[in-house]
């Protein structure tokens, strides 16, 4: 059971419990917390960003159960039990994975806000599609906003990442 | 022009080149700190009450059933705001047509617009605060609006404030030639009227604050999502009646700004009211509601031109009327005459012409406050010159690139006839350079063999200059009469590794890479041996913060000179410890050497271990750390956007086939710095080209309150861009630098517009406002089938 009443807390308080990169972790939530606001409040994970809270800008994207979901469009409770991954799972450590480098390389970040959505889309997107053409790439990349780039930087990214990814013989998963 | 720019440069290591930012694995890791990822011990959650309606009297405000709320802390209207400051926000400027306009920190009697905040909540978490902020009652009594700026002007329009008489902020006419007679005299005079649709810069990430007052100290700190947390906590301490000494101000990073976070907002000076009542901290971040109704909007203008021109297309003279839209108070504290003023003062551009004159006015409406956003008022100016200048080219039979090239200034420095000094560009050549890159002649081909199939190809062609490196004389003879400080130090700590501090703030434009390159040539040090640190008022120095593409200018020519003092200085201790004289001396890599002898050397860690702890080995040399300011004279960038794109007159719709641009701004720091400006602008002038619009309806109701409504470009409507570079060093400021990153907003909207107009040429289209959504483009070629061009 990964979702349960308690009666520590205000009443309508919930435990959730979930798998974030990797680890399993616990914490609190009323039945209408937001699973963005979950992950970043509740969890401490603030890499997961909020730019709109109604869906359609991409920054709060993470990967349940390898899909790519908005965390501002689904309850804390909802994911009780689901293996998801946020930004703060990407590196091992100091070292960054192929496509975070290949963000830095190509300049496909400024302010960074949009980042991590982006970040976690791209990660999907190379997951099935390892070799994605400039026009796949837009097209799958056209849910997330991003104001800073004009878009040019990050396409090069993904194309970039892509072909590392390729050429080491992993999925943007396991490497 | 008194120039005291001695040139202070070394020969270049890393200016100039394309450094990969080392802010970057921070960010890419997710560890970096927004506002919001702000967490402090005890800490509480703010919520505003918003005006529902555009204009009313508030009649009566009910808190009670919001204070009843398990939750809420504390719930503060006007009065408690007002009995803890000292004074609403007064937008003023020190001439004679401005009038100043206040503004509430909370509506008290009167709401002037949907989102204007009146009470702010204080509650144990961000949802028990939102709940409680839909439980405050408010009666409200109807007074009409005013939601177009003209007719804001008229004599029964409703009046918003009762001392802006007539609603005008202000009326500022300029003349300079002998306009009237040139345009009476001339063969051909060409008019255009052009609405620039009203937009908002929208950060992905919107404003917040959290405030942290301690008692036992009497101490405040304010975390702001700000481009300017120095001059912020300036400006704060007024209206807080704190000292500066007691405040510390933390703009953290900061997810984007555009100039909407070069503003202050009342609710940066209520949350540490709040604060400060509580002895708690309190957190507000926005959300994209409040983000579109209530921060600020920008742009909108309602613009007349007039150009004469003689019969070879050489223009006599231009004749301009811009009336800016304010929105419900003058932007605090530049004034919501940033975007007519600029319009109207930038209208000369790259050409040639000696009788300029505009009249200028900012009214008051009932819809949220107008403030800079990326080449303020410049983008709406060049969308009437520029589009006009297309109409022109058509009606003359002149190619529209030609009819530029024959009125372009040449490229050393000028003065145009509003006064400005450029600093020498490459205003020509830029054009040509981008028409090669897109190939012009052979697009034009292409556009002929595509319109025999139906297909409608156009293409715009749109050059720039900016003005750049906002200090007080640019600011000045752009007519704000204001005074900048901006400064830089340089410290050498004891290992030798180098802490460079500014007061401009970095929000996306990299400058922890770009200005630790200007530090370590500067030094002659290694670049991963220099940290800079910006962003914090008790940890850098002063600075007017980031905004009007300034910081390289500023903040670059401050380190320049700072860091030369300490390099002095550096040299000084080598040279006695190496006995030999410092003009002997140079340093490179982190390391001194001695000229002509290279057994002979020092690192500078050496040389840092004894400036610390060397004792009398120091003599006299002073410290190694230096602090200088520099406030640059006018600088200019320039460069040319053009825009490809392909119209389908069936469905309306404009598809961007492709960008191409040429940025000059002078000596480049970090030419993929400077790209990705470029980048991302164009981007935003597909935005405000093509989809986006803040709206109101006659009531004064907002309708674009969610990004379902208010609608960003994405990566299907970007397109493929071609950046390239032309380098006029200038020949004023520091090292040649002039300021960038607004220019491509500057001529991007008019480029796609241009390539629109000129896609659907063969109807006769004319296009007057923005954005050009398929059913306006629909709309404009049904205008034109029926005989009246489009209008
Ligand atoms: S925050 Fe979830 S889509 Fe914008
Ligand atoms: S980098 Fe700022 S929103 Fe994408």
């Amino acid at each position: 059971m990964s979702v349960q009443e308690t009666s520590t807390d205000a009443q309508d308080d919930l435990v959730v419990q979930v798998r974030v990169n990797g680890e399993s972790r616990r914490g609190f939530a009323e039945p209408r917390t937001l699973l963005s606001d979950f992950l970043r409040h509740e969890l401490g994970l603030t890499g997961t960003h909020v730019g709109c809270e109604h869906g359609v800008c991409g920054a709060c994207t993470v990967l349940i159960d390898g899909e790519p979901v908005r965390s501002c469009l689904m309850f804390a409770v909802q994911a009780g039990g689901k293996e998801i991954e946020t930004v703060e799972g990407l590196a091992k450590g100091a070292e960054m994975h192929p496509i975070q480098q290949a963000f830095q390389e190509n300049h496909a970040l400024q302010c960074a806000f949009c980042t991590p959505g982006f970040l976690m889309t791209v990660s999907a997107l190379l997951d099935t599609n390892p070799d994605p053409s400039e026009d796949e790439i837009r097209e799958y990349l056209s849910g997330n906003v991003c104001r800073c780039t004009g878009y040019v930087g990050i396409v090069a990214a993904v194309q970039s990442a892509a072909k590392k990814l390729r050429d080491q013989g992993g999925t943007a998963d396991e490497r | 022009m008194s120039v005291d720019a001695k040139p202070t440069a070394t020969l270049p290591q890393y200016v100039g080149a394309r450094v990969l930012r080392v802010e970057d694995p921070e960010f890419l890791m997710g560890r970096a700190k927004y506002l919001d990822d702000i967490t402090l011990p005890d800490m509480l959650h703010a919520a505003f009450v918003r005006s529902p309606v555009p204009h009313a009297e508030i009649v009566n405000v009910d808190i009670e059933a919001a204070q009843a709320l398990d939750g809420v802390v504390a719930i503060y209207t006007a009065a408690d705001i007002e009995a803890n400051t000292t004074g609403p926000f007064v937008t003023a400027l020190p001439r004679d047509e401005i009038m100043p306009v206040t503004r509430p920190l909370l509506a008290s009697d009167r709401v002037r617009f949907v989102g204007e905040p009146i009470a702010v909540i204080v509650a144990t978490s961000r949802y028990i605060a939102e709940d409680a902020a839909a439980l405050v009652e408010i009666d409200f009594k109807d007074l009409g609006v005013v939601t177009n700026a003209e007719h804001g002007l008229t004599e029964d329009a409703v009046q918003l404030h009762d001392d802006v008489p007539g609603n005008n902020i202000a009326h500022i006419e300029f003349d300079s030639g002998d306009v009237d007679r040139v345009f009476d005299e001339a063969p051909h005079v060409f008019s255009k009227r052009f609405h620039i649709g009203r937009v908002t810069a929208a950060p992905l990430e919107g404003r917040g604050v959290i405030a942290n007052y301690n008692p036992g100290a009497d101490h405040l700190t304010i975390w702001s999502s700000t481009q300017m947390p120095h001059f912020a906590r300036t400006l704060l301490a007024g209206t807080l009646g704190m000292a500066e000494k007691k405040m510390r101000v933390i703009a953290p990073a900061v997810g984007g700004g555009f100039g909407v976070k070069s503003c202050l907002f009342p609710e940066e000076a209520v949350i540490p009211v709040a604060s400060r009542l509580l002895s708690r901290p309190v957190k507000w971040a926005e959300d994209r509601q409040e983000a579109l109704s209530s921060s600020a909007h920008a742009k909108e203008i309602i613009m007349d031109l007039d150009i004469a021109v003689d019969d070879e297309g050489t223009f006599l003279a231009f004749r301009g009327n811009y009336v800016g839209d304010a929105g419900a108070y003058a932007i605090f504290p530049w004034t919501s005459l940033v975007d007519p003023l600029l319009a109207a003062d930038v209208v000369a551009g790259i050409y040639d012409v000696r009788h300029v004159s505009y009249k200028v006015d900012s009214v008051l409406t009932n819809k949220c406050p107008a403030g800079p956003y990326r080449a303020t008022g410049q983008t709406g100016g060049y969308l009437l010159r520029d589009s006009l200048i297309d109409d022109i080219a058509r009606a003359m039979d002149i190619d529209p690139v030609e009819l530029r090239l024959k009125n372009c200034i040449g490229n050393e420095p000028y003065v145009t006839a509003t006064g400005f000094r450029y600093d020498g560009g490459s205003y020509a050549e830029s054009i040509r350079k981008v028409c090669d890159m897109i190939g012009y002649d052979k697009l034009r081909e292409e556009q002929a063999e595509l319109r025999k199939e139906g297909r409608y190809l156009g293409i715009g062609v749109a050059p720039y200059v900016e003005p750049t490196a906002w200090g007080s004389k640019s600011a000045q003879k752009h007519g704000f009469p204001a005074e900048f400080y901006d400064s830089a130090s340089v410290t050498v700590e004891p290992d030798g590794s180098v802490n460079v501090t500014v007061g401009t703030q970095s929000h996306g434009q990299g400058h922890v890479t770009s200005l630790a390159q200007v530090a370590a040539d500067q030094l002659g040090v290694r670049l991963e041996d220099v940290k800079v640190l910006d962003s914090d008022s008790d940890t850098a120095v002063y600075g007017a913060g980031t905004f009007m593409s300034r910081t390289a200018v500023v903040s670059g020519g401050s380190i320049m000179r700072a860091a030369a003092d300490v390099r002095e200085r550096i040299l000084a201790l080598a040279g006695q410890e190496l006995e030999v004289n410092p003009s002997d001396l140079e340093i490179s890599n982190s390391t001194i050497t001695v000229k002509g002898s290279p057994g002979k050397s020092m690192t500078v860690a050496e040389v840092s271990a004894v400036a610390y702890f060397g004792g009398e080995r120091r003599g006299e040399v002073e410290t190694l750390t230096s602090t200088r300011y520099y406030d640059p004279p006018e600088t200019y960038s320039n460069g040319v956007i053009a825009a490809v794109v392909e119209v389908d007159v069936e469905t309306g719709h404009v598809k961007m086939r492709h960008f191409a641009a040429v940025e000059d701004c002078g000596t480049m720091l970090n030419p993929m710095i400077i790209e990705g400006q470029v980048a991302g602008a164009l981007a935003q002038g597909v935005g405000i080209a093509l989809l986006e619009n803040a709206v109101y309806d006659e009531q004064g109701q907002f309708n674009t309150a969610s990004l379902m409504d208010y609608l960003y470009p994405s990566s299907n409507e970007v397109p493929t861009m071609d950046l390239a570079h032309l380098v006029t060093p200038s020949d004023v400021s520091e090292g040649g630098i002039k300021g960038m990153g607004e220019g491509g907003l500057v001529g991007s909207p008019v480029a796609v517009v241009n390539a629109v107009a000129d896609a659907l040429s063969p109807f006769g289209v004319t296009i007057n406002s923005t954005p050009l959504r398929p059913a306006d483009v629909l709309a404009k070629i049904e205008a034109a089938q029926a005989g009246n061009g489009g209008r």
